[in-house]
Order: C-alpha cells, then structure tokens, then sequence
C-alpha cells in the first residue's frame, strides 16, 4: 500500500452528445492503480466501465466530452486532450480489446501487427523487431513462427493471446483488458486468465479488468471497483465485497451469479438501469433495490469509506442498523 | 502455395463459361428460326449465290453437325466472313478493336481514380456537405443514361470550347505536310478525350457509392480502434489499414460492371462516331451483318470473360482470407 | 432474464451514440424514400393518362422542323416537326411499361430461384447457384443487343428479354434471405410439427421475405427503365413505339445538336434520369432499412472535448 500509484483517476466524467440532449455516461469516477495491482471494473453492460477506460486512453469519439484528471506517474494526461493522451499509447497504457476477433486487420499478418507498433514507438525495427514479436508469442504461449501467418488462421483464444502479445509490444506499465474472455469457451478462458495473472506478475504490469463476469474477476483481481449508470457504487478487496457487500447492488450482484463460492440462490436482478439523458434524483440503484427506503429517492449517496480500502456509495451506511430496516 | 485449388478452380470455371459463350452464341444465331440467310439483306441475290451460302455455312446440315463445323472454324481463327463487305469477320473487327480498347482503359481508369478518390473523401467526412453533395452528385451520372450525357457533353463542352467531337483523327492532319509522330498522338488523344470521359462519369457514381459505404464500415471495425489506440496517426490508419479493406467489394464490383463498360463504350462511340468495336456493332445492326456481329459478341464476351478472371486473380491477391 | 430483456430497451451509452447516426439517417432516408414515391407516382399517372394528357399529336407535324420553345409549345418541335411536349408523355408510358414489367418478370424468375435455392439447399442451391454464375459472367448488354437484334423487335419480346437478363442479383438476394429465414427456430419448430413445405414457405418465410423483394423489385425497375433507353437508343427498339429512349435516339440522329435544339435532347434525357433517380433512393431506402448497417467510426478529423471540472460533485 505505500508504492506510488501509477495511474489515478480523478473525478473522470464523459458526455456524449444525443440527438436532443446529452448522454451523462461517466460520473465522477475516482480510483488509483498501484504497480502490478490488478483491478476489476465491473457492472452491467451500459454501466460506463467501456467509456472509462476508453477515456484513458483518449480513445473517445468526436461525440464525446470528457472532464476530470487521469495521472500517470503524476502527469494530467487528459490536460490538452489528443495532444497529451496520444503520446502514451502503447507505450504507457495498452488496451486488449472485447472481441479480439475483429482486433487485428485480416489482410495483414499478426506479426506485423504486432512489429507496427514497436517501430511507430522506436522501440525497435527491422528483424530485431520481428525476432521481439516472435519472442512476445511465445511469452503468451504461442509458436513465435506463427507471426507469419494471418489472423482467421489462428482459433479464437489463441487470437485473444496474441491480442495480449500485441499489447505488450512497448513494455506499457498499465494494461487494460475489456471483457478478454467473452465469446471464448470456459476451458479457454481460465488460460487466458491464468496468462494475464501470470504476465502481469512476472512484468510487473498493472492491470484493469473490465467484465461483467463476476467468476473472471474473482479468479484474476485482488480488488475491484463495481460501477452502477456511470458512477462507482462499491470498491474494495474481492473477498471483502462478496463477504461483506456494503452496497445492495453489489450483493444483489454476487447473489446472482450461479455456484461462485457455493451453491447461492440464484435471483437475478429485476428492472432497468436508469436512462443516463437526464437528470437522476437520488439513488441511481433506489427503484431496484432491496433495501430502498425514504431518504434514496431524493438525496444521492456519496461515496465514502466504509472499510479498510473499502469505499461504498449508500445511505445504509449511514444510519444505524435499528433504523435502517 | 496459398490456394492453388482457388486458382485451379478459376481458370476452370473461366474455361467452362467461354464454352457456354461459344455455345450461346452458336445458338442465338444459328439455331433459330430466322436464320442468317433469310435474314440475309441480299436484294439482288441470284438462287445460286444463296446456295453458296448455304453450302459455306453448312446450313443444309444438321444443328448438330453446324456446331461441329462452327467450333472446327473457330479453332482456326475463322470467324465466317461478312455479309456486307465479303471480307473475313476479323479483318473488320481487328482494327476497330485497337481503337476502343485505350479509349475504354483511359474512361474506366478514370472512373475508378474519381470514384475511390471521391468516397474515401464522403466516408472521411460522413455527414457533412462535402458527403451529400458527393452522395447526389454520384447517383445523379449513376442515372443518367450515357448516350444523353455523351449528347450533353457534345451540346455544352465540345462545340463551345471546341474539342473533336467525332471520328478518331482529325481530316486536316496531314494535308500540308507528314505529321510527326507526336502530333499524330495528340490528334489522336484529342478524339479520345471526350469520348473516354463521357464513359467514366457514367461509370464513377456506382464505384464512389460502393467505396464510400465501404470505408464506412472499415473505419468502424474494431482494428481501426485498435490501431488509433497504438497511437498511429489517422491518415496512417486510412492508408496502411483501412483501405485495403475497403477496396475489396470495389474490385467485386468492377468486374460485375464490366457489362456496364462494354455497353458505355458501344453507346459513347456512338455518339462520338468514334470507330471502334462499340460502333461496328451498331453498323453489323443496322445492315443485318449476323456473321459479324456474331463474331463481335463472342470477341466481347470472352474479353469479359478474361477480365472477371483477372479480376478473381486480383481479389485472391488482396485477401488473404481467400481459400475456397 | 427478464434484466436481460430489459436490458436491451434501455439506453446504453456506447450504443446510444450509434443510435444518433441511426436514427438520422433512417430519418433522411425515409424521407428521401417518400420523394422518390412520390415522383414515381407521379410519372406512373403520367404513363397511364398520356393519350388524354398530350396536347397535340404524336405523328402530325404542327410546325417547322426543331421549332423552339413557345406558348403553344412549351418543349418546341423535334426534327419532324411534332410537339415535343407531347412526345414526352408518350415516351413515359412506353418507358414506365417496359420499366415495370421486366421488373416484374426479373422479380418472378429471380425470385423463384432464389426461393427455391435458398430454401431446399444442398444439390438444388448448387446447380442454381452455378447456372446463375455463369450467367452472371456473359455480358449483359452484347446478350441484350444480340437478343433483340434476332428476335426482331416487339414490345414483348423486349419486355422478355431485359427480364430474362436482370433477374440474377434478386434471386442472390432473396437465396441469402431465404437462407437465414429458415434457420430461425420458428421455422424449425414449424418443420418439426410436420408442415408440408408449401405451407411453411407460404406462411413463415414468404411474409419475412417479400418486403425485401418488394425493395429489390424497385431498383430493378431502375435497371429496366435504364436498358430500355439503350436498347430504343440503339435502334433496336419496337419501331411502332415511342419511348425516351427512342426520343435520345431521334435528337442524335436529327441532328439536335447542330440545330442547337437542346428541347429535344434535355426533356427527354431528363425524365429518364429522374425517374431511374427516384426509384433508386427509394429502393436502396427500403433496403436499407431492411438491413440496417450502420456503425460508428472509429476515426475522424474531430476529436473528443475537454471539458472544465466544474469542480468535484458532491463528494467529500
């Protein structure tokens, strides 16, 4: 807990402009990443998790509007927007993107992917490239002759491992991985998780996890952020959030994902997450929530520690137990 | 090597369709009622020159026995002799052959210039003016038929800033003195102009649309993300990633068109009066010439023939994703 | 699963961006789809009123040769001294019929086979699909040219013959439509129960199929109307006819362009581009709204904004 962080994100909001109005995608986000931490992001699909690692990269549309500070190493890299993220691609920040089917250009082989960033960066050129390129598949467990050839000729997982290949072209200190493991089948998906688990130990790396899969983040994180329309709901140590969830929407979660630790009832959660055009009064969680009582439809709850690294956005934290039933 | 299979199995389609070409035009004109003699416009024809005609088409035999003597003949190189000047089919068709064939390549390279040009530039700024008047601007030449914007072009740049409107050179040339080679080709390029750029605007519109949705949906395919998020710059990303996708339906669809080239190119010359295969077949028409315009039809069919092969070739060469 | 469902009513960010661009361009092209209607109404009206629209005669000459424009004329007099006006809207039914009913007969053909391919798969989709190739492969205009060169040159057998040219993309459309139709589980579970193919094709694949024919049908009347100005143009049109083709025709050959006499070429011409025009966008409209593809770029000249914090919300 005393290294310095190497990413903190610092009151991260996103807008997408809408046809009638803007679309509040990101709220106020705040975390830090230490050196070789990895964290998971995670929430339903529209919570958010995508936009805000895009947005730490600078990877957002011309539709878009972002505020807040995104540091690394202390640097604001969203400070002149395009002209201070750009320079950090790859080198610092790499992403492994959803569906790495579609991540590498069909008409170009993998390894050459892989080299082109390695050459953009000056990292290295030429054959000392391509033989890096070589050595990066293997590190992921791939045959390093394989760069020559194209990407529909690998299966999926080992496209998802060259994915994570590529990734790691320029050393970067940060990767982000957006749901690496979706659309591959099981036994796949633990191996592609024990090689992110393994890499990021062995390089040093730190990583953000970004899933809707609670399984995936048990097995790989060490902590995690749960996001709830565009704001963090609840962050802390994994064991700590399923043993003690301090906010409903986190154990509402958990309850809902079939044999995670045994054999829980399974309930999923009923309604919609609200519509992030307009103005939210109160809770953004207070029409699904169990617990819901007078104060959540009109006053939001702020994030605030609730634990040791432990942090929760809910009112029920605030009052004492006799009251809150 | 990569799908030899591919390549195998397209040269032997292509040699399958020229059969079913040869076949095809065999019985259009031979195996119908209407035969090229009774068609034949042969006022003063005496009994005994119809039956030498019969005699050297075969026509007192049977189909069959036409078929076989119509392939033996075109083994040879022998595509029967026209009814209009008596001269063999090809000596009349050979010269005008070389006259269409640069004026066709200079209208359709053209047209593929403006038309990628012009839809990387809409697909690059969707949305904008610059794209609709694009989007317009190719679907109204698409409509147009390319007789009347050959008509339009005569009317409104030929006569007012005076370009040749008509034949392939000009009559004036070499009246006072031998022309230099190179006045020769002016001349030459001169009467070409016209005609090659009335066709490729009647072509462009159908390729900027297709290349336009094209790169539409390249730049939205997750490797483009991917690529930006390396932090390579955008022009970049469109030429080492993004085109090279894009370009592939064009290359289908050019060799889909390749019907549409052949019928621009007879229409162009037409009203240009440009002597060349497109006119000919007008004149075969007009004078009931059958054997020539048989001979013209299947010199046209096979030229498309060997150009969509071409054109499989090329797109086997770009994709690498081709292996069936 | 009822969060599933619901799920996917409710606005989601990356989604909701790709919906702006949907949504207006689905709009647009609506609209663009109800002008090109609109004008294919209106020429369908034209086409068959014409006898009683045409103010003067379509064979009598009423002036000097390439008269211009006036009052009483309002398109001037071609080579033959007849009123332009008038031979315009007769040139329209001609054009419109033959337009509809190639496209008629190409959506019968292309349509079948493409049912047939389609639904029964295997050897029958096969031999189709490779009869079909090679038709594709022979060029369509020299087949057109030569066809009605030797069938001589009636209405019908024009109508016959651009039919019998055109009708191979509606039957590749229709094949692959009918192909993924039939994978769905409804149809499956249709089968299972015992429906006899004819019915099964005539209620579950049918009603999912037409709208799509119905919009290919409508660029391929553009593609008729389009080769039947080619084939009047070339002269090989029914004689005993007027079309805008045959009106093309005749400026060329009158000499139009030396008697500077651009109401004979224009009208014509541009009737046949607008109409084409119309059923183009409307067609491709249909179609794509049939099949919407529409996706959201990656790149562009603009770039994200930054915004001021307004200072942290609420916290702490």
């Amino acid at each position: 807990m005393t290294a310095a962080p190497v990413l903190s994100v610092e009151g991260l909001n996103v807008w997408f402009d809408i046809s009638g109005g803007e679309l509040h995608a990101v709220q106020g986000v705040d975390f830090d990443l230490r050196p070789g931490e990895r964290m998971g992001l995670v929430g339903e699909s529209g919570c958010g998790k995508t936009t805000t690692i895009l947005a730490l990269m600078g990877l957002l549309p011309s539709s878009a509007s972002v505020a807040g500070r995104v540091l690394l190493d202390g640097e604001d890299v969203l400070a002149k927007g395009e002209e201070t993220v750009a320079p950090h691609r790859w080198r610092d920040v790499a992403m492994v993107f959803q569906g790495a089917m579609n991540a590498f250009n069909p008409v170009k082989t993998v390894g050459s992917q892989i080299v082109e960033p390695m050459e953009l960066h000056g990292v290295a050129s030429g054959r000392a490239a391509r033989a890096q390129a070589a050595e990066l598949l293997e590190l992921v467990g791939i045959s390093g002759s394989r760069g020559d050839r194209y990407p529909h000729e690998f299966s999926g997982g080992m496209r998802q491992r060259a994915a994570i290949a590529m990734a790691l072209a320029c050393s970067p200190r940060v990767l982000l991985a957006d749901e690496p493991t979706t659309a591959l089948d099981v036994m796949v998906q633990a191996q592609i998780l024990d090689l992110l688990v393994r890499l990021t130990e062995d390089l040093g790396l730190a990583m953000i996890l970004v899933t809707h899969d609670l399984p995936v983040v048990a097995q790989v994180c060490g902590r995690a952020a749960v996001m709830y329309a565009g704001k963090v709901a609840e962050s802390g140590p994994m064991d700590t959030l399923f043993h003690d969830p301090r906010h409903p929407y986190t154990r509402m979660l958990f309850q809902a994902t079939p044999d995670l630790y045994g054999d829980e009832q399974v309930t999923s959660i009923p309604g919609a997450p609200p519509r992030l055009d307009r103005q939210i009064v109160g809770c953004p969680f207070h029409p699904r929530c169990d617990s819901a009582f007078a104060r959540c439809s009109d006053q939001e709850p702020v994030l605030r520690d609730v634990g040791d690294a432990h942090t929760a956005a809910c009112h029920l934290n605030d009052v004492p137990a006799q009251v809150a039933q | 090597m990569r799908g030899m299979d591919y390549v195998v199995k397209r040269t032997v389609f292509a040699l399958v369709t020229v059969f079913v070409a040869i076949t095809l035009n065999f019985i259009l004109f031979r195996a119908l009622p209407g035969n090229a003699v009774t068609g034949l416009r042969c006022g003063h024809c005496t009994k005994q020159f119809r039956e030498s005609i019969v005699k050297q088409y075969g026509l007192d035999k049977s189909k069959w026995q036409q078929y076989v003597i119509y392939i033996e003949r075109l083994a040879h190189g022998d595509l029967g002799t026209s009814t209009s000047d008596n001269r063999p089919v090809w000596d009349d068709i050979k010269q005008p052959l070389v006259n269409t064939m640069p004026m066709v390549i200079a209208g359709t390279v053209f047209s593929i210039v403006v038309g990628i040009i012009s839809g990387v530039v809409a697909a690059w700024r969707r949305g904008t003016a610059a794209d609709s008047a694009n989007l317009w601007t190719a679907l109204a030449f698409y409509a147009m038929p390319t007789q009347w914007i050959g008509l339009l072009v005569i009317f409104y740049i030929a006569i007012p800033l005076g370009l040749p409107a008509s034949g392939i050179s000009s009559n004036t040339l070499g009246i006072l003195s031998t022309p230099s080679e190179w006045s020769v080709l002016s001349d030459r390029f001169s009467h070409m102009f016209l005609p090659a750029l009335t066709l490729g605007v009647g072509l462009y519109g159908e390729y900027s649309l297709v290349v336009r949705s094209s790169m539409l949906e390249t730049l939205g395919e997750d490797y483009v993300l991917t690529a930006r998020a390396k932090g390579l710059r955008n022009w970049v990303i469109v030429w080492r990633h993004a085109l090279r996708n894009a370009m592939l339906p064009l290359v289908t669809l050019i060799a889909l068109s390749l019907g549409s080239i052949v019928a621009g190119a007879i229409v162009v010359e037409d009203v240009f009066s440009y002597p060349g295969i497109g006119l000919a077949t007008i004149q075969a028409i007009d004078q009931r010439d059958y054997p020539v315009l048989q001979g013209i039809f299947l010199i046209l069919t096979l030229s498309v023939i060997l150009a969509n092969f071409i054109a499989d070739l090329v797109y086997f060469k770009l994709d690498p994703r081709v292996t069936t | 699963m009822s969060e599933l469902i619901q799920l996917v009513d409710a606005p989601v960010p990356e989604e909701e961006t790709k919906r702006r661009g949907i949504v207006r361009e689905v709009l647009l092209g609506q609209r663009v789809a109800m002008i090109g209607l609109g004008i294919l109404i209106f020429f369908t009206f034209v086409a068959i009123f014409a006898p009683w629209l045409e103010p003067y005669s379509t064979t009598q000459q009423v002036g000097p040769v390439y008269a211009p424009p006036s009052a009483q004329h309002l398109l001037g007099l071609d080579d033959g001294g007849i009123d332009m006006l008038s031979e315009v809207i007769a040139g329209a039914r001609v054009s419109m019929l033959v337009g509809f009913s190639a496209a008629a007969v190409a959506m019968v053909l292309g349509g079948s086979i493409g049912l047939l391919s389609g639904y029964f798969g295997n050897k029958t989709d096969i031999v189709l699909m490779r009869i079909t190739d090679y038709f594709l492969v022979i060029p369509d205009v020299p087949l057109m040219i030569v066809a009605a060169a030797v069938f001589g040159r009636s209405l019908v057998n024009i109508i016959l013959i651009i039919g019998l040219i055109y009708w191979t993309s509606t039957a590749r459309l229709i094949r692959a439509q009918v192909k993924s139709v039939r994978e769905r589980v409804y149809v499956k579970r249709a089968r299972a129960l015992g429906g006899g193919h004819s019915r099964l094709v005539w209620k579950h694949i049918t009603p999912q199929v037409a709208p799509l024919l119905v919009a290919n049908t409508v660029l391929t009347i553009a593609i008729a109307i389009f080769a039947e100005t080619y084939i009047s143009f070339l002269g090989l049109g029914d004689p005993s006819t007027i079309s805008w083709g045959r009106l093309i025709q005749n400026s060329l050959t009158g000499g139009a362009v030396f008697h500077k006499a651009w109401w004979a070429i224009i009208p014509p011409g541009l009737c046949v581009t607008i109409v084409i025009l119309a059923a183009t966008m409307m067609g491709q409209a249909m179609e794509d709204a049939l099949n919407p593809r529409l996706r959201v770029g990656h790149l562009s000249v603009r770039r994200f904004r930054l915004r001021p914090l307004r200072g942290r919300l609420d916290s702490e």
